[in-house]
């Protein structure tokens, strides 16, 4: 009874901080996404319509174009960087000459802001003038230009994602092998498995929970990005790389449409807390049953 | 002259001079003296004109009067994010906002801004005798209300112009090869036409003779404002497509079928012929905003170009980041025929007049103190060394000033052009839904840009949207 008390009292300032920082502000935009708000239009009052924005929201073009190519941007940037993230872990996990500078390096750009990130790739993708365009050109004699081409400028943002964010990937699958007992590696050496059932039926098992944390973490980030890409291609060509973050932030800000934008941010929010929850259910419960 | 009589009448003047600058100080520190403990707050876009207020004039207001004034500089996003949230939800944080040109009639239209003309009749001792309003030039008046009163005190103005390399323009052999080519002068274009043949030749120039070198600039970005601006902003009205081609008087018409002129003839002529120029304009254009044309032109990667007067200074003046100083000449923009008679007639502009002032909110809990800032910076006084600093001009004596005449020079005649022909350009229009009309259209202007929309159908689409955006803003019944 002490102890649970004392806990409370400590746990007091973070949930006071919590509540005015998290939960009401979110609660506050669940109730503008109810409402027709636009502080510039010839009635600027907050008028409620209901279910309006909602209904809306499923028929608009330019949102569900945002929703598919963040999806797709999503699904190639992340599993790219578990995928790689874990080979690099893998390889910190072995001893090699330069190996303590290499893993410095790597983690570098974790410590960059988004915002530096999108400025950097900016200056290095511009066409004619960045140095990737250019050594495509004269290497390959290959046209890159992001303000043209759609492919070209998705590809660009997908490759800086995977440069930015892999590290993090590996620093907490790194954590997670090392954590590894070797006692079950040594014994499924023992009985003669090979690589890829070593890999299959034990370390990917064990690290399962750090990788679906990780999955969590970066799924949430690519889910949300906006500064990176506002500064590359500002979302074009078009609105080839306008993704949610973006949409929702020209919706919000230059347009000043607070109550749609809201309810684009209500739903973003909504889709994110499902897909997390589908892929929870899908990668742990099975383990849970399992051990059950 | 003798020496005495000389001696006498400098004894005077400088008697004169110091009784009134000593006058002047004591205006200040009396009128600060009820606001001691007053720290002004204010926001605004990180630019040239904005950073000398934060790093010279804000210094030397709190040493002269002792009111601490506090400058936040930020990104252009930002300082509207904030500002208007501040005014919306009337939390007072900020004593004085940045209002750009083209925001100024949707914060009139929200009551957002303070009066600073009445404010200054109904307390007459806050009036400041080296501040008046007449001291501002013409771009002033698009701070003012429909009483005529003024809500902001202009802080930045300048046109988007016509720059060009005289060093190119006046090489002997390129003006020889020019001739062959074309039969004409290579002079600075005056018409679209001149403008393209010019454009051609020196991207032609460039591929012949191994440089980088295009004929024209283009801010095109395929997914910033930027593009959409340098359409409806410059390109079009140079047509004769005024008003981003909706006419206010007609129910917010944009459409030719409805009365405006978004997708009229002209406009769709202006367009055909701003895609032809960023055809052949460096490959960078496509990802251009305002801040790299002005880029690319300084690096020499151009041999003309429609460039904001704001990056005029530096392209002309700074070594440090200009390859071209000393090389630039400036003109009014190229216009079809008939225009420039149109607009001296009174009827639209060519350009853009662009810039911003700063305002009181009416939430401001300091709007005396504050009051007392904007005269300091509204001072004739004070202007000279600013507009060398960053070149712009918001006070007519600020022209004749020996500092920035010399600095009009450099910048190849750029203040007398704005002095002389200012009056052909023109701010945003006095729409309160500038940026929501904007952001519905530009994506649509974007597939233009991008080949997947062609341009006679792009701004058909863009009209029906505009018109579209009105009637869910309660503007077009």
């Amino acid at each position: 009874m002490q102890s649970n008390k004392l806990g409370w009292i400590l746990l007091a300032p973070t949930l006071v901080i919590l509540f005015f920082f998290g939960v009401l502000p979110f609660l506050y935009v669940v109730f503008v996404s109810f409402h027709q708000w636009n502080p510039f239009a010839a009635s600027p009052e907050m008028i409620f319509n209901g279910a309006e924005n909602f209904r809306r929201i499923v028929f608009d073009s330019a949102f569900l174009n945002s929703l598919g190519v963040t999806v797709a941007f999503v699904i190639f940037a992340v599993l790219s960087e578990l995928v790689i993230g874990y080979l690099l872990a893998q390889a910190f996990m072995r001893e090699f000459p330069g190996k303590s500078i290499f893993r410095t390096i790597h983690t570098l750009p974790l410590i960059m802001a988004p915002i530096i990130v999108g400025s950097v790739w900016k200056l290095m993708t511009t066409p004619s003038i960045g140095i990737i365009p250019h050594y495509l050109d004269e290497w390959f004699g290959i046209t890159m230009n992001i303000g043209t081409s759609a492919p070209a400028a998705f590809l660009t943002i997908v490759i800086m994602d995977i440069w930015h964010w892999t590290p993090l990937v590996t620093l907490t699958l790194i954590a997670a092998l090392v954590s590894l007992p070797r006692d079950p590696f040594e014994q499924a050496q023992i009985d003669g498995a090979n690589k890829a059932q070593t890999f299959w039926h034990i370390t990917l098992p064990m690290i399962t929970p750090a990788l679906v944390a990780t999955v969590f973490i970066r799924l949430m980030d690519a889910l949300r990005t906006v500064d990176e890409v506002w500064m590359l291609t500002g979302g074009g060509p078009g609105s080839s790389t306008r993704f949610l973050g973006v949409h929702i932030f020209k919706e919000v800000f230059p347009k000043t449409n607070y109550g749609y934008g809201s309810t684009i941010s209500v739903i973003v929010l909504y889709l994110t807390i499902v897909v997390c929850w589908l892929l929870y259910v899908s990668m742990l419960a099975p383990r849970k049953n399992r051990k059950g | 002259m003798n020496f005495a009589l000389k001696v006498g009448v400098s004894a005077i003047a400088m008697a004169v001079a110091s009784s009134t600058a000593y006058a002047d100080d004591a205006f200040w520190k009396e009128a600060a003296a009820p606001y001691q403990d007053v720290t002004l707050h204010g926001v605004t876009e990180s630019t040239p004109p904005s950073n000398y207020i934060r790093e010279v004039l804000a210094p030397q207001f709190e040493e002269l009067t002792g009111i601490r004034v506090d400058i936040e500089t930020t990104s252009w996003d930002q300082m509207y994010d904030k500002a208007i949230k501040d005014m919306e939800a009337g939390t007072g944080i900020y004593d004085m906002v940045f209002i750009e040109q083209d925001i100024v009639y949707s914060y009139l239209a929200r009551d957002f801004l303070t009066d600073t003309t009445k404010l200054l009749a109904d307390n007459p001792s806050l009036k400041a005798p080296t501040y008046s309003e007449n001291n501002f030039t013409t771009f002033a008046d698009y701070f003012r209300g429909e009483n005529g009163h003024l809500y902001g005190v202009p802080m930045e103005a300048f046109i988007k112009i016509y720059l060009y390399r005289t060093d190119l323009f006046n090489d002997p052999e390129i003006k020889e090869a020019f001739k062959a080519e074309t039969r004409h002068e290579l002079k600075p274009a005056t018409t679209h036409e001149e403008y393209g043949e010019i454009a051609r030749f020196f991207t032609k120039w460039g591929e012949d003779h191994d440089l980088d070198l295009w004929g024209t600039t283009a801010q095109a970005h395929t997914g910033h404002p930027a593009s959409w601006y340098e359409f409806f902003e410059t390109i079009a009205p140079t047509y004769g497509v005024y008003n981003w081609g909706i006419d206010a008087k007609n129910n917010y018409a944009a459409s030719v079928a409805n009365g405006g002129s978004m997708n009229s003839p002209e406009a769709k002529e202006a367009m055909k012929w701003w895609l032809s120029m960023r055809d052949i304009a460096p490959p960078e254009s496509n990802a251009s905003t305002w801040t790299e044309v002005g880029t690319t032109f300084g690096a020499g990667r151009v041999a003309q170009g429609l460039v904001y007067g704001e990056n005029a200074g530096w392209i002309a003046a700074d070594e440090s980041k200009s390859l071209v100083v000393g090389k630039v000449g400036v003109a009014l923009p190229p216009m079809e025929d008939g225009i420039l008679e149109e607009v001296e007639g009174g009827k639209g502009y060519i350009g853009y007049y662009d810039g911003g002032a700063f305002g009181i909110p009416a939430t401001s809990k300091n709007q005396k103190a504050a009051m007392l800032f904007l005269q300091y910076i509204g001072q004739d006084e004070v202007q000279p060394d600013w507009a060398v600093a960053a070149p712009r001009v918001t006070n007519k004596s600020t022209y004749d000033d020996p500092k920035v005449q010399a600095m009009n020079k450099e910048l190849g005649g750029y203040y007398d052009l704005l002095r002389d022909k200012g009056y052909l350009f023109a701010g945003a229009p006095a729409y309160p839904f500038h940026a929501q009309v904007r952001e519905a259209t530009a994506p649509i202007l974007y597939q233009i840009l991008t080949g997947d929309l062609g341009p006679d159908e792009g701004l058909d689409q863009m009209a029906a949207k505009a018109e579209a955006e009105l009637t869910d803003l309660g503007y077009r019944k």
